[in-house]
């Protein structure tokens, strides 16, 4: 059986420590995140110039299952977040991150969606997929009047090559 | 919460065993006691009322659990699992693929079950007790636990009376399984504690070691040991309830969090009030 490349080249697992985006021009340090007491995912700060995190829950980028990676869209003084064009991304486009373990696993964007997060796709975006995978999630679909995000972006992306 | 209950208990001299058989027939002569447990843990009343009030607590396990699924026994299969819980109903998911594909001639029937009550971790090979190389479905149980539900087709029953039942089971060497259906209370209970694990049983005798062939099963005698052995375990992982607050907006930040742990703080001072006098109520009745 030929297995897929996210499958085939999965990494034993190693905790996350950068993330490159060249296609965005994002170079970001990854804090480790968990999940609210309501069961919710965690966040990073909300400060200017505050880095993106990954959700300690889930697999180590490179390893099997998927990623899960968060980065605001803006921030307490701007407009502009870690992940603020993550909507630019499209399929093909290169995303890296680095491990504790010195290796770099380097995923190909092959989905971009934004959805309602009253109805937040949640089997689609974490169920355990075999191979390994990265999920970036940001927020998108700002209402100005009540100045909240009705909506979430999520990136998919699969490990294509680790170096 | 009992874990947490019944060390307090002891400390206040009052017998376990006493007290275990549902707090809702607590020995009565014991009120006073009852009374300075009142008095000197608000949280122990807490936990008191949580275990009386079963019926308003019966859908604690809604959100989200997930899994992928690794071989045990050399099997050479894997899977994934995901358990949508909604109030008590629940969707289960369940893809497997390499497993033992035909038994006899016919597709290789596969029980499999949510395992409850144990550590909530799947066995590795020093699991294997009677050392002959092959870990039973009893010889998992300390690890992963009892049945307590059975991932049947169709309608048959998804309790652990169909736990061993090869005809509703899924079959061949890869599976999809989609059902939804009520999720009874230990089940429940396991994937809000942690400890529900999904194994997948069904050994292709040819991989295995000569007692998969030559013993009985210690479930079904009447099937070979491999037949029933386990082939997949994973211990299911609550996943994340919906997206992600990842827009900073200044209600989130000026002091919106605070403002809900002043709130969260009055309810739970309510129950505990609400707790107490449950409590003293019970006593009294019982005293006449």
């Amino acid at each position: 059986m030929v297995q897929p490349p996210e499958v085939a080249l999965a990494l034993e697992p190693s905790a996350p420590v950068h993330l490159s985006i060249p296609a965005l021009g994002v170079e970001s340090d990854l804090l480790h995140t968990g999940l609210r007491e309501d069961g919710t995912l965690d966040v990073p700060p909300g400060d200017d110039g505050s880095p993106a995190s990954w959700y300690d829950g889930s697999s180590t980028p490179g390893s099997a299952g998927p990623a899960i990676l968060l980065g605001h869209v803006n921030s307490l003084t701007d407009a502009s977040g870690v992940f603020y064009r993550l909507r630019d991304l499209v399929p093909g486009d290169r995303v890296s991150v680095t491990r504790q373990d010195g290796r770099t696993a380097v995923f190909e964007v092959y989905r971009n969606e934004s959805f309602v997060k009253a109805e937040f796709p949640t089997q689609d975006v974490y169920f355990p997929v075999p191979g390994s995978e990265l999920r970036l999630i940001t927020c998108d679909g700002y209402v100005k009047e009540a100045r909240r995000y009705d909506d979430n972006r999520v990136v998919f992306a699969k490990l294509v090559e680790t170096v | 919460m009992t874990k947490r209950l019944f060390p307090k208990l002891r400390i206040l001299r009052i017998d376990p065993l006493r007290v275990r058989p549902g707090l809702g027939e607590m020995p009565l002569e014991a009120s006073l006691m009852n009374k300075k447990i009142l008095l000197f843990s608000p949280a122990l009343a807490l936990g008191l009322v949580a275990l009386s009030a079963g019926p308003a607590m019966a859908d604690h396990a809604s959100g989200s659990y997930g899994t992928s699924l690794d071989a045990i026994n050399n099997s050479g299969a894997s899977g994934e699992v995901w358990v949508e819980v909604d109030g008590t109903m629940a969707t289960v998911t369940l893809n497997a693929s390499g497993l033992a594909e035909t038994f006899n001639g016919s597709p290789y029937p596969h029980v499999q079950h949510i395992h409850v009550g144990a550590q909530g971790t799947c066995p590795d090979m020093s699991a294997d007790t009677n050392g002959d190389g092959i870990i039973s479905t009893t010889e998992g149980a300390p690890f992963y636990g009892g049945i307590g539900t059975t991932l049947s087709l169709g309608d048959a029953g998804k309790g652990p009376e169909t736990g061993v039942d090869l005809t509703v089971a899924p079959s061949g060497s890869t599976t999809q399984y989609k059902e939804t259906f009520e999720l009874n209370q230990e089940t429940q209970d396991a994937l809000e504690a942690g400890t529900a694990v999904v194994v997948v049983h069904g050994l292709d005798p040819a991989t295995q070691p000569e007692a998969g062939t030559s013993s009985p099963s210690d479930l079904v005698p009447e099937l070979p040991l491999a037949a029933t052995s386990p082939a997949l375990c994973g211990s299911l992982d609550v996943m994340p309830a919906g997206g992600a607050a990842t827009g900073v907006t200044t209600a989130e930040t000026t002091g919106g969090s605070d403002m809900g742990m002043l709130a969260l703080g009055g309810v739970l001072a309510a129950a505990a009030v609400g707790g107490g006098a449950l409590l003293v109520r019970r006593s009294a009745t019982a005293g006449r």
